[in-house]
């Protein structure tokens, strides 16, 4: 039996399928020809992330960066929720530490902002590491609660230390030097999101990472194998908290000033549902769900005529380009939890997959690999 | 054994409780004790409906809070159309009870095979879309919401006044803990629920619906959520979008964890005893600027944070529960 190259732009291959394995079979390469529609989709994309903020005004730049900052922390939290199955509930706090970190060092201490980042990604990692260290024998729905009483300290209690967050007016956080342009300190933060993106895949490839992955798929058997159940946790934890506090520093410094009020448990809510919308373990899915939430507002305002449609509804009902993904977020989660437990991840994948050279295959959906119902209670 | 387990959790509360009360009559501080117990009174309420669903389901609901938000919205908006304050109540607790039969069918029953930690973040997801909807229909503007009763110095205990208000929320919970303590052990209805959480399989094997009684269960704790929110909020006068959860959710997870998340009575002891500590935290002079502990900010958060963590890695069953 033969086949044909499934997407047609590229020579016609025959294959032996009866004599060769399914995964020796994914992994026909392309021709050149193949790759000519792959590289202008490609570059479409890059296009879009690189060049296209370049037309648009410093504000509208700012969104884009917080957009970057907003993959990194869905990342962070697809380390804890996607790969060990433990939920934080209090994410904000982890985040908003790492942010007031970062600008106390710069403004209070007068350090460069490169120490600024290094101070907010290692608070982050203290935090978790001491947190963790002391509740990480609590699991599942006992360990979410942990997390949001956590998070409400960090609002009630951290984020009053005035010396720290600056009191009422917050706290300054200039931009580094080289790059106080709205446009530069873009690109920066698109630098370190390819960062977190490069070591989260790297690090699910060490020793620890691996056993993660085997924790998740039976916590018995791992432990049975010799996996130390509670300091793969703790190092998941670790991990999560050092790309929390990096996104804080770098939110922070995008909005100039960290003031306390925003982190709170509805951050926390809305950070878990981009992430879970985005699709666990699924890169290019939590960046999208993360680059979507932060947009959002900002796409609302760019749809011609929408801002006009809405504010002609009447009174009550006007929603507002702001209040929109508090409202839209959580019925995008249920739909999510409900119907596509995969997420975006799981609705982008045969295109990801082709653009990695792989057979186009609209019926790939990779549901075995990717299953928010396999986070464990 | 396990009797003996649980009595032995209730000594350990006594002595803690107590402890409480010895230590507070010595440093002059017996004010915080009653305005404790008045608050944590409110706490054991929404936990109780916590643990109502963590008992039949097996859920940690975080839009348990929500549930008494949207209480709170349409006594505000009945009462301030001109209802009279009882029919207002009445309307607020059937919107409650409408909005928890609501997350049942949409959110619980598709999710009834899922792992519980998928409906803890689905319920997550209906706590933050109330509280959108709610700052979708007004704002996040505090508001003023009117009390069922004003008088306020009734009654005087350790120099302390209590509101009528809060001598109603207090009936409430005395009541509701008696009528849940026999709907749960007397009746059928009652029976069934606590069959169905043990043991899912018999009881539908028996010829009980397990899925019915879910949707009862919820619209029971949905009830519960609403009572807490009428009853214990207008006391403070004003209301915004989300208050429930911000400040009732997590002192009431508290009392549940406490008293073991799956007892009624624990619950309420674990309501109070947060409620307690959190009074003793904000008016001792220790906690305060300049003391030898000072806290930054609201000194019962952090408190209740520690209480929580400390019960959940010493005695992760709690106090009074079983099996945690």
């Amino acid at each position: 039996m033969t086949v044909t190259s499934a997407d047609g732009a590229g020579p016609v291959q025959e294959v032996l399928v009866d004599d060769v394995a399914p995964a020796a079979r994914d992994r026909a390469r392309p021709g050149l020809l193949g790759w000519i529609p792959r590289l202008v989709v490609w570059a479409g994309l890059a296009y879009v992330v690189l060049v296209l903020p370049l037309g648009r005004s410093a504000i509208d730049v700012q969104t884009f960066t917080r957009a970057a900052c907003y993959a990194i922390v869905a990342l962070s939290l697809n380390v804890l929720l996607g790969y060990v199955g433990q939920i934080s509930l209090g994410h904000a706090a982890f985040v908003g530490i790492g942010a007031f970190m970062s600008a106390y060092m710069m403004t209070v201490q007068g350090q460069s902002f490169w120490v600024g980042v290094l101070a907010a990604a290692g608070i982050g990692a203290a935090q978790a590491l001491v947190l963790g260290g002391v509740s990480l024998r609590i699991r599942g729905l006992y360990f979410a609660l942990v997390t949001l009483a956590y998070g409400l300290v960090a609002e009630q209690n951290i984020f009053q230390i005035a010396s720290f967050t600056g009191g009422g007016a917050g706290q300054r956080a200039p931009k580094p030097d080289w790059f106080e342009s709205e446009w530069r300190y873009y690109y920066l933060c698109l630098a370190f999101l390819a960062l977190v993106l490069f070591l989260d895949w790297r690090l699910m490839k060490t020793k620890g990472g691996r056993a993660l992955l085997a924790l998740r798929e039976n916590p018995r058997v791992a432990s049975t194998f010799g996996i130390n159940v509670r300091m793969a946790t703790l190092f998941a934890f670790v991990v999560s908290g050092t790309f929390a506090g990096l996104a804080g520093a770098l939110i922070a410094h995008n909005d100039l000033s960290v003031s306390a009020d925003v982190w709170n448990f509805n951050l926390s809510l809305v950070f878990i549902i981009m992430t879970v919308v985005g699709g666990l373990r699924s890169r290019y899915g939590l960046v999208i769900g993360g680059a979507f939430f932060a947009l959002m507002p900002y796409l609302l305002h760019q749809i011609p005529g929408l801002e006009n449609g809405l504010s002609k509804i009447p009174a009550p009902f006007d929603l507002t380009p702001e209040l929109a993904p508090l409202v839209i977020g959580p019925l995008l989660l249920l739909v999510n939890l409900i119907q596509f437990p995969g997420g975006i991840g799981q609705q982008v994948r045969p295109v990801a997959r082709w653009l990695g050279g792989h057979r186009f295959d609209p019926h790939d959906r990779g549901l075995k690999e990717v299953q928010i119902t396999d986070v464990r209670a | 054994m396990e009797a003996l387990g649980a009595r032995r959790g209730l000594l350990i509360s006594a002595a803690v409780v107590v402890a409480l009360v010895v230590a507070l009559f010595v440093w002059n501080q017996e004010q915080a004790l009653v305005i404790g117990v008045l608050t944590g009174s409110a706490y054991g309420l929404v936990a109780l409906g916590l643990v109502l669903v963590y008992k039949s389901s097996g859920v940690f609901n975080f839009a348990q809070g929500e549930f008494g938000g949207v209480a709170l919205v349409t006594l505000y908006l009945l009462h301030g159309n001109g209802i009279p304050y009882g029919l207002a109540v009445v309307g607020a607790l059937l919107a409650a009870i409408l909005v928890g039969v609501l997350a049942e069918f949409i959110v619980v029953r598709p999710l009834f095979e899922a792992p519980r930690v998928t409906l803890l973040v689905a319920s997550a997801g209906v706590a933050l879309l109330a509280i959108a909807i709610q700052v979708w229909f007004f704002d996040s503007q505090g508001r003023s919401i009117a009390k069922a009763f004003n008088r306020t110095d009734r009654l005087t205990v350790l120099d302390v006044q209590i509101a009528d208000q809060r001598l109603w929320l207090i009936a409430t919970l005395v009541l509701l803990a008696v009528v849940l303590g026999l709907f749960f052990t007397r009746s059928d209805l009652g029976l069934a629920v606590v069959g169905a959480s043990q043991e899912p399989t018999a009881t539908e094997l028996v010829g009980i619906s397990v899925r019915r009684l879910s949707t009862f269960t919820w619209a029971l704790a949905a009830l519960l959520g609403g009572l807490a929110a009428v009853i214990a909020v207008p006391h403070n006068a004003s209301f915004t979008p989300g208050v429930m959860t911000s400040v009732y959710l997590i002192p009431a997870f508290t009392a549940a964890v406490l008293g073991g998340m799956t007892s009624l009575p624990g619950a309420i002891v674990g309501g109070v005893l947060v409620g307690i500590l959190q009074s003793v935290a904000t008016s001792a002079p220790i906690f305060q600027d300049g003391g030898a502990l000072a806290i930054p900010g609201t000194p019962g958060t952090l408190i209740v944070f520690v209480v929580l963590v400390a019960v959940l890695v010493v005695k992760p069953s709690g106090l009074l529960g079983k099996v945690a």
